[in-house]
């Protein structure tokens, strides 16, 4: 891809957003590198949005500098942009082919192209056969689907997608997941946001995580994982009160059959074992990196939550 | 630009997917329709009204007739010239004026009426005599070579045969049957028993001396609540016994008619350079149509600026705006629905302007006659130029309005209350509609030709009166830059507005946002 632009698709520094008296985004500082894969995790009202909205140029930062591919205004490089909001709509009279065809027309492509790309697109996707019916025939999985397309079909080098997976059922969330991979995998630079650490988990190279309008966590996945100590995934049958007064374990996180469990940073994993399996029937001991959902609990735990 | 184009198609080619468009289109079509179609199938349906007379003063209802012939002889001659002048098709001259076409289509109206006169109610008088001695020579030429035929040709013609002419003449809405009288005990028998079987619709009896009294006189009908009849017999009833009445006191017919020569006013328009023009009957209805486009205009403006707020509004609660601001800026998706609205609209109201001439055209052709002579619109093209551009400068001062109020709304009902005071606004053109009319260059005319919100209306209102350039030009740079001023604020509130969720601004809100930046 277009590499003029350096080696960050995008730099924030010290972006702020208040709504009123509320600070949605504080102070901001990120650089995402061209061609990463970047989720952008945190809770509902984390700010996710806002941010997003600042990159697009649809809203303006009150204070801060932004630089997107290399310019400080999205506007003017609108074209080179892909963006799929986090409240999805389409006009339900349109037919599908139209849609994507005319989101391409308004990024710039010309009349036969966006066709084209369109039909394409379609095909490509298994929507083929949807090309000429109408979006309100669609449903809300193929409707999404459309949605995405429509934000791609001007072949963009940076695409946003905010909560692509929100209300999709397994089946397409793998089909959304293979879609992204897709276009990391074609130099795109993506940054998508979730609130579902464990889809950020199983693709993201980079995580960028947001908390009240600041950033907790940024950085490689592996680097973030690798400092971030032990955990055990454990399964188990019986009292799972047992766990935390245990010695050697730090916290648990308790789902009932299954718990994520934290050990001291001296403690011995094979000690702590021997001194459960008197009290319950462990099903399965597996020592690994704790999981993002930890690493976040553990990153906010200094502040208000 | 492009990027306007872009949404401002898309825009218009929706439109034309849903009902509202063709539910507009159609809109006034059928009403056109509805208004010439439905006064024709209830005349031609409503059947002349058959009656009788009993008159037991002896010439009475002789000298009715003969003078209830003098209008529709009038109304007759009329007719066939204008037909003439048209070279429309005439299916068959009355027997007697077949070859007088040439003299009849040269005749003035006032010809008309004395010739009509002369042929009537005044054919055997020394008076009618000199009337006829007056006109000029082929017309006499024609009412002594035709006169006798043209009268008894009218005197025995049918309601049915009247209407090819002309369905207002009193010989299409009243027809007389002959009854004979009963004998001298009950002579009102075989009325009533003709009236109670259906086969008149009313019957009229004249008393002995109608002109010493009323006593004797009687309309009888089960349908008390049509007067028509009663009131026409009675009118030339009361003519001729007043005619009488002054003869029996010795007074000289020629006297008596000088009497009764009413006074007239004839009816005279000054042009700009001061010459006087006749008006004719037609510039008196042309003196209404105003009204009814600037009814027409009102619908359009309002049903059109309404779609724009709908509009604005699903496409803000279906959450399509974002993906479109990521691709547009908020004044280029603004402006691309304002003008694909607009193309929507301007589609409408041509398509309303083409019916309406094509159905004056036609009209003559199909035998249709419309409630007013409509010609007149065609040849002075002010009124259908007059409506296309207030339309376009209406809509686009109430659109930027809308767009505005539909931006910061969430909902059609969150949009209706902010929507009251321009739906005020909008009622008092209705309201002023009538007193506009008969005083187009009056003082409320003209204020509220200076008023941009109005303007619109109040012009297309006047379209009949002779307004001065510097009228039109005033009040269109003011229309035209309050357009401008409302265009620019819906844009800075357009922007903020549209990306916002909750509860509607405060006006006092929306002004900061408009004074900001």
């Amino acid at each position: 891809m277009d590499t003029s632009d350096g080696a960050y698709a995008l730099e924030l520094e010290g972006v702020t957003k208040t709504f009123g008296d509320h600070v949605a985004v504080d102070a901001l500082d990120l650089r995402i590198p061209s061609g990463s894969l970047y989720g952008f995790l945190g809770p509902n009202g984390a700010g996710k949005t806002t941010t997003i909205r600042m990159i697009m140029s649809i809203i303006f930062p009150d204070e801060g500098r932004l630089s997107v591919l290399g310019h400080p205004r999205a506007e003017e490089i609108k074209d080179r942009l892909g963006y799929l909001p986090e409240e999805k709509g389409l006009y339900k009279k349109m037919k599908t082919g139209e849609l994507i065809a005319y989101f391409g027309r308004l990024k710039g492509l010309d009349k036969r192209a966006a066709r084209a790309r369109a039909r394409q697109l379609l095909d490509e996707y298994g929507l083929g056969e949807w090309h000429d019916q109408r979006c309100e025939t669609l449903s809300k999985g193929m409707g999404q689907k459309v949605q995405i397309l429509s934000a791609l079909v001007h072949e963009p080098e940076l695409v946003i997608l905010d909560e692509p997976f929100s209300g999709l059922d397994p089946v397409n969330v793998e089909l959304m997941r293979d879609l992204i991979l897709d276009l990391k995998r074609e130099g795109r630079t993506v940054i998508f946001s979730t609130h579902v650490m464990e889809q950020a988990e199983q693709i993201c190279e980079y995580i960028f995580l947001i908390n009240k309008g600041k950033k907790v966590l940024d950085g490689p996945i592996g680097e973030i994982k690798a400092g971030a100590g032990r955990s055990v995934k454990l399964e188990y049958e019986g009292d799972g009160r047992v766990l935390p007064a245990t010695p050697g374990i730090a916290r648990v996180h308790d789902a009932g059959m299954q718990a994520e469990v934290f050990l001291e940073d001296e403690a011995d994993p094979q000690e702590v074992l021997k001194a459960l399996v008197d009290k319950i029937r462990i099903r399965r001991w597996d020592i690994s990196e704790p999981s993002l959902f930890e690493i976040f609990i553990r990153a906010v735990e200094g502040e208000d939550l | 630009m492009k990027k306007i184009r872009l949404v401002a198609l898309r825009e218009f080619f929706e439109n034309m997917r849903t009902k509202t468009f063709w539910i507009g289109i159609l809109f006034f079509p059928v009403v056109l329709i509805l208004s010439i179609v439905i006064p024709k199938l209830l005349q031609d349906h409503k059947d002349a009204r058959l009656y009788a007379v009993l008159d037991r003063s002896g010439w009475l209802l002789e000298a009715v007739e003969e003078r209830a012939a003098f209008p529709d002889m009038e109304k007759l001659l009329r007719v066939i010239r204008d037909r003439l002048r048209d070279g429309s098709a005439m299916k068959g001259l009355p027997p007697g004026l077949e070859g007088q076409a040439e003299a009849i289509r040269d005749m003035s109206d006032e010809e008309i009426s004395r010739a009509a006169s002369t042929l009537t109610m005044l054919h055997a008088s020394p008076e009618g005599q000199k009337i006829l001695d007056d006109l000029p020579e082929e017309v006499a030429e024609m009412v002594k070579k035709s006169g006798e035929q043209l009268r008894r040709w009218y005197s025995g013609l049918s309601a049915k045969e009247a209407r090819k002419f002309s369905r207002s003449l009193s010989r299409s809405l009243y027809e007389r049957v002959d009854i004979a009288p009963g004998d001298e005990t009950d002579p009102e028998a075989p009325f009533r028993e003709a009236l109670n079987e259906g086969r008149i619709f009313a019957y009229i009896v004249v008393g002995k001396d109608p002109i010493e009294t009323s006593q004797g006189n009687k309309y009888v009908s089960n349908n008390l609540t049509d007067d028509a009849l009663r009131n026409w017999f009675a009118r030339f009833a009361s003519e001729v016994v007043r005619e009488k009445r002054i003869e029996r006191e010795g007074i000289d017919e020629e006297v008596i008619r000088r009497i009764q020569t009413p006074v007239v006013f004839k009816a005279v328009q000054l042009t700009e350079t001061g010459e006087e023009t006749k008006v004719e009957s037609v510039d008196k209805a042309m003196q209404f149509i105003p009204i009814a486009f600037v009814y027409l205009l009102w619908i359009a403006i309002f049903m059109i600026s309404q779609m724009l707020l709908t509009n604005t509004i699903e496409e803000k609660s279906n959450r399509t705006i974002e993906v479109l601001l990521s691709s547009v800026s908020p004044t280029e998706l603004m402006a691309g629905k304002i003008v694909g609205i607009a193309l929507t609209g301007l589609t409408v109201v041509l398509c309303w302007v083409m019916f309406f001439v094509l159905t004056i055209k036609a009209a003559p052709a199909m035998n249709l006659e419309p409630p007013f002579d409509l010609t007149p619109l065609i040849t002075y093209p002010k009124y259908l130029v007059s409506f296309v551009v207030y339309f376009l400068l209406g809509y686009l001062l109430y659109a930027s309005l809308l767009v505005g109020i539909g931006s910061v709304c969430n909902s059609l009902k969150e949009a209706q209350n902010l929507m009251m005071p321009v739906s005020v606004m909008l009622m008092i053109p209705l309201f002023t509609m009538f007193p506009i009319v008969q005083d187009p260059n009056g003082a409320l005319a003209r204020v509220m030709t200076f008023i941009p919100l109005t303007t619109p209306f109040a012009m297309m209102n006047r379209a009949a009166a002779d307004i001065p350039t510097w009228e039109y030009l005033v009040s269109g740079v003011l229309l035209l830059a309050t357009i401008a001023l409302f265009v620019w604020a819906a844009g800075k509130i357009f922007r903020v507005g549209i990306l916002m969720t909750g509860k509607p601004p405060k006006l006092k809100e929306i002004i900061r946002w408009v004074l900001s930046a």
